[in-house]
């Protein structure tokens, strides 16, 4: 090995004023490539946003950076005619039961099929997983006609269950492809080592595999609750009395006329839950969470 | 507890040692079997069982299974469609462009924020295009692409940016009133010719009353003088129409107009500015023929904003919209990669000497490759699938343009009565398309192996 | 749900019971025996909670003081509402009753056998609507659809000031018209907002001035594709509809722009202020989109007037409606019931009084109608010498009612290019033999 030269590198393990100045200059161009390309990013939202808080009229004659030259005209009004509307409540439980029981669902049976696909030996594991990967190809709308039949005969239909259900398999193509690649990608000697101490393969999923794993499980309950959150079709095909916050929105959506109006409050609405689980699971992207959890 | 030597070569998909005495090979299959069993149960139900049937399905005819099989008849039709060879040139187009940028963009995100503090509010910022529905996001771009200036949010700045560079003209829409007077070179003239002495009457109609300057009061005609060319440039409008060409009651002149006056070889001689009744006055003018005229910047049209989601931009403004969409998805998913990557090894490359360009190209991105890979194959079935987004953004008028498959066939399907077999033979068709990629993915195994 | 299923198991004892010997008490079940129907029905319908589900509740509820024991389970699908329909039908789990505004998918379902026809309702129908209404709900020679909303599609608005500042009133003949839209075009406004970025605004131009030049049956005809698309009666049509679509300068936002606006956007184009054209020609629903995304005033802001005659006769001022017609997928006393009050004048009233509603019901009073200008929209539709139905609508829906192709992609093409007359006119029966033949 090379004697180690002398580089700036981030972090330093100096903190001298001189390296401090020195790190602040290199981040320096970071930092402003960062704000100008999220500013540059929320735009499209913060116009969604003031879109909301402008009456109808308004929307539809102007466009909504003619808010800052007349801040007056913003109104709470569209925000306060969804929530006087009964059903919103009942439509964001029902959306929480699907999104979270299903989300559940395929993070255990995802995690479940990503340590076989990844650790296990068995023939054709292999070819499986490539089939596994190709159902993700499978489109949504496809699945609608047959599923039918099955979901009278076993009682599915109009249930959260159902739909739930529904989603669970969905998603499980991506959640298995993901947990697999990422567990692929862990020491391999931790496993051998417990192997050799005589964990049995339960054990070792659990106690080693899952905690490892946090970052990529994290990152894939995001992304399931997220995407059965805003699901509208399944709900719609599969529900009569079920109503997800998605399927409420459409119930209120004019036949003719624009319904910006309801649609862009209610974008806002429906996002808050999705957002606050981005952010609660944040700190499963902590870089150096798993330094020193393996000893 | 790190192996001998450290390398910068990732540890992939090799089998890992058998579990040791754990019931020899049934053992195995058991436990295989446990894990692996409610997943594939689900799977074989809810997308083998309908993927199956879909197959079945392209071959009957659009009511149903009972004796109408049309064997390959509805494949036949598919590729003979116009509208479905677009759809897949689109989709080629898609693919070769999105999952690249998209895991491009994510990996940068994600390295960069790393090292930034306030790192959640930038992933905030990119993550909240994927917490909004499909829907809403199509109306959201519909509103910055729109192309008029007044209501398209990347119009309206093309205007602002345009308006300081060349300024729009007083009267914008203005069209001539009678057929005396032409267009020239962006402005008007009058065919006629005129002598010392002649009246030169331009009247523009088209003008909507807020573009009348406020000063403007009833049009007159100054009085004819010898050596003079006098006119009126007013708005040959009153309720009803009036009489085109005459100065009458009601109609309004317009005041600072540039007027021009051209000599019998095309030069303009004097160029002057009318009065708020319209009137102008060419005083001195020697004898000879000449032409009177509007002037081209009083015609000069604002900016009139790009078509983004007309025919010829309509692909790339679906793309940019896409990408805005799933940039923080990839970010989200490499992020998490970064975290776990062990930290070891990182700082061993480090110590041993290696920039930190060097550290990201040569350590970071191979330990990230499985990651990478999920992203990517992710992003080109989504790709391959899109349907919301094209759905919600592009107008109907559009549609034949932009069309993707899955927008063909849900077109086929499901609107009106729908044709089912057709849509089944498009979504077997999507099936086949995965192949080539599957084919790649199976190529890198047997190299890791 | 369990729900479901037990009202599934009542409604079927309670026809066993009625098939086993309770004979009599269907005739007069009009008075006597309403509390014994009992059941649950689900109904896929397209108005949401802005656009009319509050008053379809209303008649559901008014129902229910006749008939306690019928729980209808309206599902607001909204524009969806094609797509789901198509979905569980062809699942094998369609709803007992649904909202299907295009005939041609009507007559489609009915082909396939999906469909009970309503022959039960022939009599209540036949006491509320004349036989042309009738009509429009039977294929295959039976009653399937009861006609229960009526869209009259034949009508203009136009924005009161900038018709004002025009000079303009509004126009009794074709040739006023184009006369008009230059003056209006000369006072600074553009005269014609139209919707292009949505195919159907420009089918149903092309339906009214088709139906005026050449009358009802000629319509008929070609509805039914008895007379080609490359007939000559076509290439009038379009000839006379080239001359507003080829006056880009009088067109809001040009070709381009008409080709992007939706319908909505059209508008608002013609009643924001300032506004971006003079009128729209659209149909009665355009009021409702009027007073919630602008703030144009009934009256002094906006009114509205007939479509203009061409050819002057008994069908110069013929109406050309679009409608919801309701079908049945399934049949049981409770459905009966409920088809049979829809069909009754008492059902349409409900809902007319609070506006926004048409009905070919001709035992619906015109004093019903809430504001002169609902009056002036709603009433011709009754009143009117004859009355047909939106041409596309009619059509196969791969050929009338599909986003970018067909009668709507087609007239798009038109739209963009006027001069083709010729050319439009082949690939228009081109799409249309093929949809046809299937």
């Amino acid at each position: 090995m090379a004697a180690a030269a002398p580089v700036i590198e981030i972090p330093a393990p100096h903190d001298t004023v001189a390296a401090k100045i020195v790190r602040a200059i290199a981040r320096g161009p970071v930092h402003i490539v960062l704000i100008v390309l999220g500013l540059a990013w929320l735009v499209p939202t913060i116009g969604l946003f003031i879109t909301s808080i402008l009456p109808a009229s308004v929307d539809a004659s102007s466009g909504w950076w003619t808010i800052f030259s007349h801040p007056s005209l913003a109104t709470w009004a569209n925000y306060h005619a969804l929530f006087k509307n009964a059903g919103l409540v009942t439509a964001l439980k029902t959306t929480a039961y699907i999104a979270v029981g299903n989300t559940l669902l395929v993070v255990v049976l995802g995690a479940m099929a990503g340590y076989a696909f990844a650790w296990l030996d068995f023939p054709g594991r292999d070819w499986f997983f490539i089939g596994v990967i190709g159902l993700l190809v499978v489109p949504l709308q496809m699945a609608l006609i047959p599923m039918f039949k099955l979901y009278d005969t076993f009682g599915l239909f109009d249930t959260w269950e159902g739909i739930a259900l529904f989603h669970v398999a969905f998603g499980l193509p991506f959640a298995i492809f993901l947990l697999r690649n990422f567990f692929v990608g862990l020491p391999k000697d931790i496993l051998e080592s417990a192997r050799i101490d005589g964990a049995n393969e339960i054990v070792i999923f659990l106690r080693l595999i899952l905690p490892l794993g946090l970052p990529a499980i994290a990152s894939l309950a995001i992304f399931q609750f997220l995407w059965t959150w805003n699901d509208l079709l399944v709900a719609l095909t599969f529900g009569q009395n079920t109503t997800p916050i998605t399927v409420w929105i459409a119930g209120q959506l004019r036949e003719f006329g624009s319904s910006i109006d309801i649609i862009a409050p209610a974008s806002f609405i429906s996002l808050v839950i999705p957002l606050a689980v981005f952010l609660a699971f944040q700190r499963y992207f902590v870089q150096g969470l798993l330094a020193g959890s393996v000893k | 507890m790190t192996a001998g030597g450290i390398t910068a070569e990732p540890p992939l998909a090799a089998a890992p040692p058998p579990p040791a005495d754990q019931g020899g090979r049934l053992g195995r299959y058991i436990v295989g079997a446990f894990f692996l069993a409610p997943a594939l149960f689900m799977l074989g139900v809810w997308m083998v069982y309908p993927a199956v049937y879909t197959i079945i399905r392209s071959f009957f005819g659009p009511t149903g299974f009972i004796g109408h099989w049309v064997a390959f008849d509805n494949y036949k039709t598919l590729f003979t469609t116009s509208n479905l060879t677009t759809a897949i040139k689109n989709n080629a187009i898609w693919v070769a462009v999105v999952p690249a940028m998209v895991t491009a963009v994510g990996l940068v995100f994600a390295v960069l924020t790393e090292r930034v503090r306030w790192a959640v509010a930038f992933k905030t910022a990119v993550f909240l295009p994927m917490a909004i529905s499909a829907f809403a996001t199509g109306v959201t771009w519909r509103i910055m692409y729109q192309q008029d200036p007044n209501l398209g949010a990347i119009n309206a700045l093309g205007k602002t940016v345009s308006g300081i560079f060349s300024p729009a003209g007083p009267l914008q829409s203005a069209l001539p009133s009678t057929p005396a007077l032409v267009p020239k070179g962006g402005g008007m003239i009058l065919k006629t010719p005129l002598r010392p002495g002649g009246v030169a009457l331009l009247g523009v109609t088209g003008i909507p009353p807020d573009q009348v300057p406020k000063s403007s009061v009833q049009a007159v005609t100054p009085p004819s003088k010898d050596g003079e060319i006098v006119g009126t440039v007013w708005r040959d409008f009153k309720p009803g129409g009036g009489k085109p060409g005459v100065v009458e009651k009601g109609e309004l002149g317009l005041g600072g107009v540039t007027v021009q006056l051209e000599n019998a070889a095309g030069k303009v001689v004097q160029s002057t500015k009318s009065k708020s009744d319209g009137s102008f006055i060419f005083s001195k003018v020697s004898s000879g023929t000449y032409n009177a005229g509007i002037g081209a910047q009083t015609f000069a049209k604002p900016f009139a904003g790009y078509a983004w989601i007309g025919p010829n931009l309509i692909v790339p403004s679906l793309l940019i919209a896409y990408i805005w969409i799933w940039a923080g998805f990839a970010m989200v998913v490499i992020g998490a990669g970064l975290a776990a990557m062990p930290r070891d090894v990182l700082e061993a490359a480090r110590t041993d000497g290696a920039t930190e360009w060097q550290t990201f190209r040569r350590v970071t991105v191979p330990l990230l490759a499985p990651v990478l890979s999920v992203v990517f194959v992710t992003m080109i079935i989504n790709v391959l699938k899109v349907f919301d987004i094209v759905y919600a953004l592009a107008p109907e008028s559009e549609y034949a343009k932009a069309n993707v498959i899955a927008l063909a066939m849900y077109f086929t399907a499901f609107q009106g009565a729908g044709d089912f077999g057709v849509g089944s033979a498009i979504a077997v068709f999507l099936f086949l398309l995965v192949i080539p990629v599957l084919a790649l993915n199976i190529r890198r195994f047997k190299r890791e192996v | 749900m369990t729900r479901t299923r037990v009202a599934i198991v009542a409604v079927t004892v309670v026809t066993a019971l009625l098939a086993a010997g309770l004979a009599g008490a269907r005739t007069s079940s009009h008075l006597s025996g309403n509390a014994s129907i009992k059941g649950t029905i689900t109904f896929d319908g397209i108005w949401t909670s802005s656009s009319g589900q509050k008053q379809f509740q209303d008649i559901i509820n008014a129902f229910n003081k006749v008939y306690p024991n019928v729980h209808v389970n309206y599902k607001p699908v909204g524009n969806n509402l094609p797509t789901v329909l198509s979905t569980a039908v062809a699942g094998g789990h369609p709803p007992d009753m649904a909202d299907i505004a295009q005939p041609g998918t009507i007559a489609q379902f009915v082909k396939e056998g999906k469909l009970k026809p309503i022959t039960y309702a022939k009599s209540t129908i036949a006491k509320n609507f004349a036989p042309a209404w009738q009509q429009l709900g039977t294929y295959s020679g039976k009653l399937y659809a009861l006609v229960f909303k009526a869209a009259n599609k034949s009508v203009v608005w136009y924005n009161v000031p900038a018709f004002k500042a025009a000079g303009v009133t509004p126009p009794k003949t074709f040739a006023q018209l184009l006369k008009d839209a230059q003056t209006i075009k000369a006072s600074g406004t553009p005269a014609y907002s139209i919707g292009g970025g949505e195919g159907w605004t420009l089918t149903d131009m092309f339906e009214n001035i088709y139906l005026r030049t050449f009358g009802a049956a000629k319509y008929d005809a070609l509805s039914q594709h008895k007379i080609k698309w490359t007939d000559s009666s076509v290439t009038t049509a379009l000839n006379s509809m080239a001359k507003i679509l080829g006056d880009t300068s009088n067109i809001a936002g040009g070709t381009s722009g008409a080709l992007q606006d939706s319908f909505n956007q059209s508008v608002t184009n013609a009643f924001s202020s300032p506004p971006k054209a003079a009128m729209v020609f659209e149909a009665d629903f355009v009021g409702g989109v009027i007073t919630s995304s602008t703030k144009a005033k009934p009256g002094t802001g906006f009114n509205t007037f007939a479509w203009p005659s061409i050819t002057p006769g008994p069908d110069a001022s013929a109406v050309e409606i679009a409608g919801d017609l309701f079908v049945t997928f399934r049949d049981n006393p409770a459905i009966e019931a409920f088809v049979k009050y829809l069909a009754s004048a008492q059902a349409a009233e409900i809902w007319a009084k609070q506006g926004g509603f048409g009905t070919g019901n001709h035992n619906v009073p015109a004093s019903i109608y809430p504001d002169p200008i609902t009056k002036a929209t709603e009433a011709p539709i009754l009143t009117a010498k004859s009355v047909v139905f939106d041409m596309s609508d009619n059509q196969p829906p791969a050929f009338g009612a599909t986003a970018g192709q067909g009668e709507w992609g087609l007239f798009q093409d038109f739209l963009k290019n006027p001069a083709d007359i010729s050319g439009i006119q082949k690939q228009l029966e081109t799409a249309a033999a093929a949809a046809y033949k299937k």
